[in-house]
């Protein structure tokens, strides 16, 4: 739905036809005073595109020089710019960040792994098991103990007898 | 929406010139300068009636035209796309000129100043000294009242009778509706002829 100052513009421009401009023609009070004013309408324009229209541009092709100039100068700064950023974000874009990410990552889990395999406790030796699966005769060594001392850091162990008179033959270390 | 083909041949090779533009030919803007340097600088010195600041106005608009030209889609004619600029440009620049100096830039003194009589600011015909006095006379009412205008109501009466720009033309070039547009223009003749009413009635 046009306002009316829309319908008015549309009819001062010759812009309305057909039953849109019966109708707001018929809308008007005073059709007469209408029609005065759109030629005073008229009137005003070719006043405006007269005295308006013909401002020339001196020194045009000044004015492209100058313009070329600028242009020139802002295409070189828009380099720099570019290169500028370019140092400041460095190396560390985004993609290079995740396989700077990744491969951190991979190299842990191959250090993690590798210190684990080299961590896992070592075997115990023949004899260490020979020597707690003896049994000591009480009636021999009616005192003997036995005590085993660990430390693991140092990959070594220390048995400790006491009151032990003699390890059976068969025990006896080879 | 016309496509290219169908486009006549001005505007095929007015695309061609944005295109090579785009791939950063300085020399095709160059030739989009020349086609429309006149006419923007004339409509912006209707705007600000200072041929100083139409000038950098127009530089100012140009160069964000060849900014921003990677934008330019094509939808409509390089000519409405390049006024829009001019107008955010020079609508901008009044704003900020009213702002920093009140409602001087519209003051009786100020615009009478602003304007020397000697001024060749109509083409040179042979006119007789006082037909020349009386001409720019004219002209200096007809500036002045064009500056009691807002901005956005100057440039839609100058679009409209200046360059004869339709009204979608007018509404694509300010951003605004075509609604907005023929209001403006109701607002803006009605305020002109209320000003100008003794100057076309006596010309």
């Amino acid at each position: 739905m046009k306002t009316f100052e829309e319908k008015w513009t549309a009819w001062l421009d010759d812009q309305l036809s057909g039953p849109e401009l019966s109708e707001f023609e018929a809308s008007l009070p005073d059709k007469a005073a209408a029609q005065a004013e759109k030629a005073e309408a008229k009137k005003l324009g070719e006043l405006l595109k007269r005295e308006l229209s013909a401002h020339p541009l001196k020194n045009e092709e000044f004015f492209s020089h100058q313009l070329r100039e600028r242009i020139v100068h802002e295409n070189g700064e828009q380099g720099r710019e570019r290169a500028r950023r370019a140092r400041a974000s460095g190396w560390w874009t985004i993609p290079r960040l995740l396989w700077a990410g990744t491969g951190s990552l991979a190299v842990f889990l191959i250090c993690t792994i590798l210190v684990m395999h080299r961590e896992r406790p070592a075997e115990e030796s023949q004899y260490l098991t020979q020597i707690l699966n003896a049994r000591v005769d009480p009636v021999v060594s009616p005192n003997a103990s036995v005590s085993i001392f660990e430390v693991k850091q140092d990959r070594a162990t220390v048995l400790w007898t006491e009151g032990l008179q003699s390890l059976p033959a068969d025990y006896a270390a080879k | 929406m016309q496509t290219e083909a169908t486009l006549p041949q001005s505007d095929v090779s007015e695309l061609d010139l944005v295109k090579r533009c785009q791939a950063g030919d300085t020399e095709a803007f160059d030739e989009l300068v020349t086609r429309y340097r006149t006419r923007v600088f004339g409509m912006i010195y209707n705007m600000v009636h200072s041929e100083q600041d139409a000038w950098d106005l127009a530089q100012e608009s140009f160069l964000k035209a060849w900014k921003s030209i990677g934008r330019f889609r094509g939808q409509s004619s390089f000519y409405t796309w390049i006024y829009r600029i001019v107008m955010n440009v020079t609508i901008d620049w009044l704003r900020k000129k009213k702002i920093k100096g009140g409602d001087a830039e519209f003051d009786d003194a100020i615009q009478l100043r602003e304007i020397d009589p000697a001024s060749k600011t109509v083409p040179k015909t042979e006119a007789l000294p006082h037909q020349a006095m009386e001409r720019d006379e004219i002209r200096a009412r007809i500036e002045q009242a064009i500056g009691q205008l807002s901005p956005e109501h100057r440039a839609v009466i100058l679009m409209k009778e200046i360059d004869d720009m339709q009204y979608h033309e007018i509404a694509e070039a300010l951003g605004c509706s075509i609604g907005t547009v023929m209001s403006r223009l109701f607002y803006a003749r009605k305020k002109l002829q209320n000003l100008l009413r003794d100057v076309y009635e006596n010309v």
